[in-house]
């Protein structure tokens, strides 16, 4: 993919947070996105007609993450309340809260069949929650992270999870052992090649970093933006040919992935980029600031 | 009659007849006779005679004696019923204290009233007081015409006090003031030198002096004094109140200035004045807003003050201010005294009782200087007569240097207990010869002097008046001198010896508390060097630090770091005055290179945390980045161990399962030691007697040898597989809850089984179990029995719940055993019992087998759900049926049996059948 195939025009603005907003989302069809943020809300958008759909409003802080179950019939959703919100998408209420991590939850997600949330907490842990009983215990709590839990992916038999400590941890359930790549750095947000081979992490020394995840080597380092306090995310596109990341100067960088030069970068938002999601088949993608917009972004050809 | 009743109206609900309350006579009668003895005791109700419950709501613990129901009394607790204050004020009554005491205690009351007794009453206040309670009785008996209390003036007491007994004794007369044996004595001597004085005629002071005193004396009035007058003579009865009145009640302020006004009073000039100070007015401090109360118990405060009612001050007030003289005070006071008393037709006394009494301060003695000397004489005082111990190179060792500075600075801070200490403590050690006088003692003094000057300024205020005057006389040159200015080279040497070199120094340490830093501790910040790996760095250190020093207005551009960015630049500075601030402590030094020296603990903290710190930012070299880049990212692996729950979410198999969950943390080897022999014992024991039990001549004889057979082997095997596998089912039995888990564990034990062998045996022997069931079956239902059945199994359609389930323990060495040996045998009688179902089967009645099946089919349909496979549960049904028949006969009792596993039992009966059935078809 060449550089002008690359989102850099701006589609759309989504409008409608107050404050910052912390993290914005594409459904798995990326037909829909979610976005949460310091204003306590959850807000559905359809990006590619810049159209506001409904308002989730329930946690008592800020919202730090959020995640849709494959069939977009529930949400998941975390943040400063310590709760994990288990929300219904069409009536908008929250059918159940997990609670038990004891401080901020910075990321949820749910497994593949939305029948476990799996949130990594500030509390240094990792908790998997169930969303078919109506038990409110978490199912298990991985509590082996020395520091606040960044980031959590999941594929299909892995729980992956970013911490703060500077490991990049791999949770094999089908193997039952525990990975841990440490990068000397803190952990920031990880996200996972489309292909599941990689996993891209963010590191609070302003790289991003590439492993290959079955061998837990360095395939390569991404710099150039700058990443040393916030909460960013970073992804790749959805042809695995280049990372995308934000900056704490309101830009955005675009990385070939194989020789980590710099594609493209430029200003995105005017204040720090906070969450980046790529369309999962388009060249699109919506950024999150902390200006209080979502920001939609498509290639110059569409 | 019936018309009549048509036409009447009830309303309300009629009264019980006597007849129902008979019955219920009757009923509790029964009730206390028969049924209620049946039941358990908490729910046995207590009636009395009628019926009525005895123990009631939040009583039901009590007894209720005397009135059921009531407060003690027949007609219970009435309220008091409401009286309108506005009606009848008047019956509104006080309460005191007899209206709260039972019968028996007023009359305890009133038999103690607590009082002197006669023999001891000094004063006569007892039977002054016992007098006024007689007077009042009789008053009350016989109405007068004065009502109320007779004032206490007109009662006397009938007896003489002790005290006016004794004073009698003494020669004292009723009516006489009590006057001290002196006065009457003084009285005498005066009279004496009177005489004298008039014979005499001579003048001398000492004459003049006591002249004096005798003018302030009254000369003629002895005879007058000695009389004591009653107070209510004293204060005669002037207003037209009855007797006892007091107008002032309310309002005692107002006394004064009523008195004020009397004629008698207005007599002197000063005489106005006081009143009105101790009047209406004054009794508040002035400036206080007269309209905001104050709380007797809250201070005034300056904000409590009324700062606009300035004017409202009374003239009267002012004058008051001022300082009147002694003898107007004594004026005063002499006046107020003779107008209080003084009745009409009377002179006031000139001599009074009352004297002021005085007392001289205390005599200062002469040589009293009024400094305030410290019994132990702090060093700073010494230190202009102290000699300091003469300038001396520090020592070469730089170790030695560092380590003498900073022992001088914590003797000089802590006092010389600490020398002494560290010197006994470090007797051997050769570093610290210096506390003995060995190399480098006499740097050692000097430090400890400087530190001691230092130590001593800081720790005296600034104003001491040894430092000032010295300071004051120095020269522009001698404080250039002291500042570590070069002088001039004429006037270096003659400089020298003029300022003493502790003034120097205490100057010295003045400036650097007020600006700048001192000399003499920069200079060891040249030889301490923090940054001495990068030269560059401790270049800029050092050009740090004279900045600093230098004062004012630091340059911008920090020498040769322009390069760098605002934000590494800032780091360093940070980090040099770190450097600094520990160089200063003097522990920079210390904690890199004597860290092991025990007397430098106490101050371990603040160097250790700087230390960290440099070797972190040390630590970005360029080598050290390589060398991190070929460490990270650095893999390792570990065992970790997901939750079955979490797995079965996830749609994959638990990696775990069948696998021992993970010990508790907290196991110690003490647990092992104790469970472990335990419960092989246990489980040998088990087997022992499952195999007696089956030698019993009640069971078949084939079966019987089978099973032997597979039980000895069992017991051979039971000890090693124990090993393994007891401790955690232990663990599993008492920790895990028997709901959820419970099928899931027999899930993983049936995992554990994984040959073939073990199911054929297993089918074998359920088939076993499962044909003995039928027999039994059939029996029940009057069915023929065969002869070589010889032992009668309980009723057989509770017969799987009521036997006790198996731990599931054990299946696995069952199973093992079963595996090794039974196959074939099985196989061969097999076909017997089932031949024998068959016979069963078709004698069967076929509403039974209806319902059986029907049965069995939910139990598949209700299971089929759950994720775990019908084989599975079939393959664990087996096991358990064949179990089952072991415990029957051993009716071992285990505690962990859950009514959940009994239902699975339960179950797996049916499933054998069916597939009996299944087999047959």
């Amino acid at each position: 993919m060449s550089g002008e195939e690359l989102p850099q025009t701006e589609a759309n603005v989504l409008k409608g947070h107050e404050g910052a907003v912390l993290t914005a989302r594409f459904n798995r069809d990326g037909n829909y996105c979610l976005s949460g943020g310091k204003d306590r809300t959850i807000r559905l958008w359809n990006p590619h007609r810049g159209i506001h759909i409904k308002t989730y409003k329930s946690h008592a802080r800020e919202v730090r993450d959020v995640h849709v179950t494959p069939d977009n019939s529930k949400i998941c959703s975390c943040g400063g309340d310590r709760q994990v919100f288990y929300w219904d998408v069409s009536t908008g209420r929250v059918i159940r809260k997990f609670r038990g991590h004891d401080s901020e939850v910075n990321a949820v997600k749910f497994n593949e069949y939305a029948s476990v949330v799996v949130s990594a907490g500030y509390d240094r842990s990792l908790r998997a929650w169930d969303c078919r009983s109506h038990s409110t215990e978490p199912i298990q709590i991985i509590d082996t992270f020395l520091d606040s839990v960044m980031s959590v992916c999941l594929t299909k038999t892995e729980i992956i999870a970013g911490s703060v400590d500077g490991t990049v941890r791999t949770f094999d359930i089908r193997m039952g052992r525990e990975l841990s790549d440490d990068l000397g750095q803190p952990v920031n947000c990880i996200s996972l090649s489309n292909d599941g081979n990689c996993v891209l992490a963010s590191c609070l020394d302003s790289t991003l970093r590439l492993l290959d995840r079955t061998t837990g080597e360095l395939l390569q380092e991404y710099k150039g933006h700058t990443c040393k306090s916030f909460k960013m995310d970073c992804c790749l596109t959805n042809s695995d040919a280049h990372v995308v990341g934000g900056s704490e100067d309101g830009r955005l960088f675009f990385w070939d992935l194989v020789d980590a030069s710099v594609v493209s970068s430029f200003r995105a938002h005017s204040s720090v980029v906070t969450s980046v999601s790529y369309h999962p088949k388009d060249n699109c993608m919506i950024t999150a600031s902390v200006d209080g917009s979502v920001r939609v972004w498509k290639a110059k050809a569409s | 009659m019936e018309n009549d009743e048509d036409d009447f109206v009830f309303f309300g609900t009629p009264i019980e007849r006597e007849e129902d309350t008979i019955s219920r006579k009757k009923k509790s009668i029964a009730e206390a006779s028969g049924q209620l003895r049946t039941l358990v005791p908490w729910k046995q109700e207590v009636r009395d005679e009628e019926g009525r419950r005895r123990f009631h709501g939040a009583f039901s613990g009590g007894f209720s004696a005397g009135y059921f129901n009531t407060v003690g009394s027949k007609e219970g607790w009435t309220p008091q019923t409401f009286t309108s204050s506005r009606k009848n004020r008047a019956e509104i009554k006080q309460q005191d204290l007899s209206n709260f005491l039972d019968e028996d205690e007023k009359a305890e009351l009133e038999g103690n009233s607590l009082g002197t007794s006669m023999q001891f009453d000094t004063f006569g206040f007892t039977a002054a007081e016992i007098a006024r309670k007689q007077s009042e009785k009789e008053q009350n008996e016989r109405p007068s015409a004065i009502p109320g209390p007779a004032p206490d003036e007109l009662v006397v007491p009938a007896t003489d006090p002790i005290g006016v007994r004794l004073m009698l004794k003494m020669g004292w007369r009723r009516g006489q003031s009590i006057k001290s044996s002196k006065s009457t004595h003084y009285d005498a001597r005066r009279e004496a030198r009177k005489a004298f004085l008039a014979l005499g005629g001579s003048e001398d002071a000492k004459v003049e002096g006591d002249m004096e005193t005798v003018a302030e004396l009254p000369s003629d009035d002895i005879n007058q004094l000695q009389k004591s007058t009653p107070v209510y003579v004293l204060n005669p009865k002037q207003d037209m109140y009855g007797l006892g009145y007091d107008p002032f009640k309310g309002a005692p302020e107002f006394r004064e200035n009523k008195r004020s006004h009397l004629p008698g009073n207005r007599e002197s000039g000063h005489k106005r004045v006081i009143p009105k100070k101790d009047g209406l007015f004054s009794f508040k401090p002035r400036n206080v807003a007269p309209g905001f109360g104050i709380g007797a118990l809250e201070e005034l405060d300056a904000e409590d003050e009324d700062v606009y009612a300035s004017g409202y001050d009374f003239e009267a007030f002012v004058e008051e201010d001022e300082e009147p003289s002694t003898l107007a005070i004594e004026d005063k006071k002499k006046s107020s005294s003779k107008q209080q008393g003084v009745l009409r037709g009377f002179k006031a006394a000139s001599n009074t009782d009352y004297q002021l009494e005085r007392f001289d301060p205390p005599v200062v003695p002469k040589d009293f200087v009024p400094h305030h000397k410290f019994p132990a004489t702090l060093e700073v005082n010494q230190k202009s007569t102290e000699v300091p111990p003469p300038e001396v190179p520090p020592p070469v060792d730089n170790t030695l240097k560092v380590l003498i500075e900073g022992v001088a600075t914590l003797v000089a801070r802590c006092g010389t207990l600490f020398e002494e200490l560290s010197r006994e403590k470090n007797q051997s050690n050769p570093l610290f010869d210096f506390l003995n006088g060995g190399d480098g003692s006499d740097y050692y003094k000097r430090k400890l002097w400087e530190a001691r000057q230092k130590h001593g300024v800081k720790t005296k205020p600034l104003l001491s008046e040894k430092v000032a005057p010295n300071a004051q006389k120095m020269s522009a040159e001698t404080r250039g001198n002291i500042l570590g200015e070069k002088p001039l080279n004429r006037t270096a040497k003659d400089l020298k010896p003029v300022v003493p070199a502790a003034d120097s120094v205490n100057l010295q340490f003045h400036l650097a508390d007020t600006f700048t830093e001192p000399a003499s501790f920069v200079e060891p910040t040249e030889i301490a060097k923090p940054f001495q790996h990068d030269p560059a760095k401790q270049e800029r250190f050092e050009q740090y630090l004279k900045e600093k020093y230098r004062g004012g207005l630091r340059t911008i551009d920090a020498g040769g770091s322009s390069k760098m960015s605002e934000a590494a630049r800032a780091r360093e500075r940070l980090e040099f005055e770190a450097a600094a601030e520990a160089i200063k402590q003097g522990k920079w030094g210390k904690e890199s290179q004597l860290s092991s020296q025990p007397l430098l603990g106490a101050s371990a903290g603040r160097g250790l945390q700087f230390t960290s710190g440099g070797s972190e930012i040390n630590g970005v070299s360029q080598t050290e980045e390589i060398v991190k880049k070929s460490m990270f990212p650095k893999r390792e692996e570990f065992q970790w161990r997901p939750a079955s729950l979490l797995c079965k979410r996830f749609d994959l198999i638990d990696p775990y399962m069948g696998k021992p969950p993970p010990p508790p943390r907290s196991r110690s080897k003490l647990d092992s030691l104790i469970f472990m022999p335990d419960y092989i014992k246990a489980a040998t024991q088990e087997t022992n007697t499952i195999s007696k039990n089956l030698s019993s001549p009640q069971v078949d004889e084939k079966r019987r040898t089978d099973v032997m057979e597979a039980e000895d082997k069992a017991e051979v095997e039971n000890v090693e597989v124990e090993n393994v596998e007891r401790p955690v089912d232990l663990y599993k039995a008492i920790f895990s809850d028997d709901s959820d888990d419970e099928e899931e564990n027999i899930n993983i034990n049936q995992e554990e089984d994984p040959t073939k062998k073990i199911e054929v045996a297993n089918t074998a022997l359920s088939r076993l179990v499962a044909g003995d069931f039928l027999e039994s079956l059939g029996k029940e239902l009057g069915l023929e029995v065969p002869p070589d059945q010889p032992y009668i199994p309980p009723p057989t359609t509770q017969k799987p719940t009521k036997v006790q389930d198996i731990p599931q323990k054990h299946e696995p060495i069952n199973s093992d055993a079963h595996k090794n040996t039974s196959t074939q045998n099985t196989k061969e009688f097999n076909h017997e019992i089932v031949k024998k179902e068959t016979k069963f089967k078709r004698e069967k009645s076929p509403s039974d087998d209806e319902k059986s099946r029907r049965r069995s089919k939910r139990e598949y349909d209700s299971t089929s759900d759950s994720s775990d496979g019908y084989r599975d549960r079939h393959g664990s049904s087996r096991h358990k049926g064949r179990k089952k028949e072991h415990r029957k006969h051993s009716k071992h009792r285990h505690h962990e049996s859950s009514s959940r596993s009994r239902h699975s039992a339960d179950k797996e009966y049916r499933d054998s059948k069916k597939e009996k059935r299944k087999r047959r078809d």
